[in-house]
């Protein structure tokens, strides 16, 4: 019997029989994500956040593309992060460029044109969550950060799901497990980011991507950084992690090779 | 009007003995009567202008657009029925988003003018409908440079360096043969779609208006720099009051004379 | 006389490029009792004259709320407000669910009068016979619209739509300087005050025929009725029209199409259903 987990929670076959698609009225919809995008993390600080994601594009566990951008700007002062399935980033990357379109119409330079982070947070939320309805997920975990009108800083997480949450840091897929303690440790509740500086976020969030590095294979140690304040969105990109160490690597036993 | 009475203009649609869709005709009478909208093409992009004429004192002064953006690098203005041309461009913007969605990148603008002309024409083949009672310009900047489109109430459309609709076209069309276009520059090209706009509300003046400008570069649809465009109008309004003096010149020296 | 061939549908032109079906649906805006609006930097403000067909039949309501920052008075055919409102609650909702957001002024405003355009170019179908304002705030401000069945809305600093609203008018055009350093009492006040001059001669203003609605940056729509109008009504004094009846500004006459063949000249006309 097959037990890997393309088959769980489907009746089993030697109980049902096989499921036959051609046996007509099924259509099966996308079950994994195919080329991936790995974490995304970001944090807040006083007057803005800083946000991370590196610049690969893995196809399974073969990294595939090195040059991968998965930030987006949206409008003056949000930016999107999103990991997951590339194909599926691709298309929320054209939705929310056509959002701004849409949303300038008629209005162009005036404070409606600009949407606020947390407009774009709920509009991601409305499409992720219809489509899972839709069970036909677009298959991807997407961060929301950016400052609005009145200087607030935002930042929010929309999954596949259409589950949705706000938080002073938030990282996605591995980094949730490995980046989101250390984050924790820099601002431990709700309302300390106010006392960290962009510089002190910068360095937390570099320091995170090294030890993703370290710990997910699906990382790169070349990613975009990108900081929003009420300025606006500053992004820099292929940050190379620095004076990384892989002489631990020789002690390590137990892996079958 | 000969068309009058003989039952063959009633109806959109329908030929008269000699050839003639009337109802297409009258419509574009609702455009003659439209306030004048101006297009410059140039070498670095287009300058659309329009004459909004403020019905009312009372209404909110530089609000009210009547310029609006199809997609990022495009944008619209018509003469007409007002109501006519904002549903034309709903399509436009529908058609570019189209577009965007099947190719992923930006309708060329020869291909939006192309579909706008056969729609504004499909409102001409059937009895249910009205056709457009607008003559729209459709201005963009695309990868084959800057473009600049006629749409009639016809569906004709045809490409320009320099077009004029609504009831001031005659004048607008006599001034932009002067210029050499497209070889001016995009402020040249501002300043002189604001004389132009000035020149064509001479014939009527009683009324406010105010002056609508845009510009579509390689940078997409654009306002015009606020600054740039104070001296566009300032000039126009010189120029004018030059033509004002001209005129006593010639016609009342009289007048003129009691002046100094 | 000349039958005028040209007014039987919205979807026909007259040789002069008119719509007349669309302007006698402006016509009946001026059947309703007058609605009139004013808006400043803070505050926006809608009165309106309530009517009762009979005397023991309520009053028909003229000012509706559509969303805590947003509201509409009508003046027309009131069934046609059923389905224009509708759809503006269905709009504010709509923008808070897809973008958490009230849904901004302009954009109620332009969605009004597209979806009323779409009346006035296919057969089978009529243009609405009402006309609006829209008032509300949204991150630009406060905002007042004039909703036509012509498929416009256009934003005024003050309007007035229904029966006889040419005297509101000519009251705000002389007075509107001063709405712009006034307060919401004072707005309110000037908002009466115009609503007064459009009563016919044996009509005064009344808590059971005036209604108020005050929207503002951080208050939300407040609709005002009855006994609440009472301390309004009293700020007011007079609640008769002050002017005397020879100087009574008539409302311009239906141009009607029984007069002569419709080739004078259009440009009165498309005027109207153009923006300019």
């Amino acid at each position: 019997m097959e037990l890997g987990p393309h088959n769980w929670g489907r009746p089993r076959d030697d109980v049902y029989g096989s499921y036959n698609a051609a046996a007509g009225g099924c259509k099966m919809n996308t079950q994994s994500p195919i080329m991936t995008g790995t974490s995304v993390i970001a944090t807040k600080f006083k007057g803005g956040i800083v946000m991370a994601a590196d610049n690969l594009a893995s196809y399974g566990s073969l990294a595939r593309f090195r040059d991968q951008e998965r930030i987006v700007k949206v409008g003056e002062r949000t930016v999107v992060g999103i990991s997951g399935d590339i194909s599926d980033l691709q298309y929320v990357e054209r939705l929310l460029d056509q959002l701004v379109v849409d949303t300038s119409y008629d209005c162009e330079g005036t404070e409606i044109a600009n949407l606020e982070p947390a407009n774009v947070y709920e509009h991601l939320a409305y499409v992720l969550y219809g489509r899972r309805n839709k069970m036909n997920p677009l298959w991807v975990a997407c961060v929301v950060g950016g400052v609005d009108s009145k200087g607030e800083c935002f930042l929010g997480q929309v999954d596949l799901l259409g589950v949705k949450y706000k938080s002073p840091s938030i990282a996605t897929g591995f980094g949730a497990h490995m980046a989101v303690p250390l984050l924790r440790r820099l601002i431990p509740d709700e309302d300390r980011f106010e006392e960290i500086d962009e510089k002190s976020a910068v360095d937390a969030i570099d320091e995170c991507m090294k030890v993703l590095v370290y710990r997910d294979a699906r990382a790169l140690d070349k990613y975009t950084r990108v900081v929003v304040t009420s300025e606006g969105v500053k992004i820099t990109k292929g940050v190379q992690c620095e004076k990384m160490n892989w002489e631990f690597a020789e002690t390590i036993k137990g892996y079958g090779y | 009007m000969a068309s009058i009475g003989t039952g063959y203009d009633l109806s959109n649609s329908v030929f008269s003995p000699d050839g003639r869709n009337f109802q297409v005709e009258y419509a574009a009478k609702a455009v003659e009567n439209g306030s004048t909208a101006v297009g410059i093409k140039c070498n670095d992009g287009v300058v659309l202008a329009v004459e909004k004429i403020q019905q009312s004192k009372l209404m909110k002064p530089n609000a009210n657009r009547r310029i609006q953006a199809i997609g990022k690098h495009c944008a619209c203005t018509y003469a007409g029925i007002v109501a006519d041309g904002r549903h034309l461009v709903s399509h436009a913007r529908a058609e570019a988003k189209q577009w965007i969605d099947l190719y992923k990148s930006p309708v060329p603008v020869p291909s939006l003018a192309d579909r706008l002309g056969s729609y504004v024409q499909a409102h001409t083949l059937y009895n249910s409908v009205r056709p457009f009672g607008i003559s729209a310009l459709v201005a963009g900047f695309d990868e084959t440079g800057p473009h600049l489109y006629m749409i009639e109430p016809s569906g004709a459309y045809w490409g320009y360096r320099g077009a004029a609709a609504g009831r001031g076209r005659q004048t607008a069309r006599v001034q932009l043969e002067k210029l050499s276009l497209p070889d001016i520059s995009l402020e040249d090209a501002v300043k002189a779609a604001a004389r132009i706009i000035y020149l064509a509300h001479e014939e009527s003046k009683e009324k406010d208006f105010e002056l609508e400008m845009i510009w579509v570069t390689k940078d997409g649809q654009q306002q015009i720099p606020s600054d740039l465009l104070a001296e566009a109008e300032r000039l126009a309004q010189d120029d004018e009051d030059d033509d004002d003096e001209d005129d006593n010149d010639d016609q009342q020296e009289d007048a003129e004379m009691k002046d100094d | 006389m000349f039958r005028n061939s040209y007014d039987n549908d919205p979807i026909t032109y007259a040789p002069t490029g008119r719509l007349f079906q669309v302007e006698y649906a402006l016509e009946a805006i001026k059947q309703g009792s007058a609605a009139v609006g004013l808006v400043n930097s803070k505050y926006a403000v809608l009165v309106a004259l309530k009517r009762n067909t009979e005397d023991l039949g309520s009053y028909q309501k003229k000012i509706l709320r559509i969303d805590d920052h947003m509201g509409i008075a009508i003046a027309g055919l009131t069934p046609d407000a059923r389905v224009l409102s509708s759809f503006l609650r269905q709009q504010a909702m709509a923008s808070k669910m897809r973008y958490g957001r009230p849904l901004p002024v302009i954009k109620a405003a332009n969605a009004l009068a597209d979806k009323a355009q779409g009346k006035t170019q296919y057969y089978g179908r009529r243009p609405y016979g009402l006309g609006l304002l829209i008032i509300g705030v949204d991150q630009t401000g406060p905002h007042l619209f004039e909703f036509q069945p012509s498929g416009n809305s256009l934003e005024y600093l003050a309007a007035a739509i229904g029966a006889r609203s040419q005297a509101a008018r000519t009251y705000f055009e002389r007075t509107n300087s001063e709405f712009a350093d006034a307060s919401v009492e004072e707005l309110v006040i000037h908002g009466l005050t115009g609503l007064r001059e459009t009563l016919p001669q044996d009509k005064e203003l009344n808590i059971s025929n005036t209604s108020i609605a005050i929207v503002g940056i951080d208050k939300d729509f407040e609709l005002l009725d009855n006994e609440a109008v009472a301390p309004w009504l009293e700020r007011l004094g007079d609640t008769r029209r002050t002017r005397a009846p020879a100087d009574e500004p008539a409302d311009e006459p239906p141009e009607g199409p029984a007069d002569g063949p419709a080739d004078e000249p259009a440009a009165e006309a498309t005027e109207s259903m153009d923006t300019s």
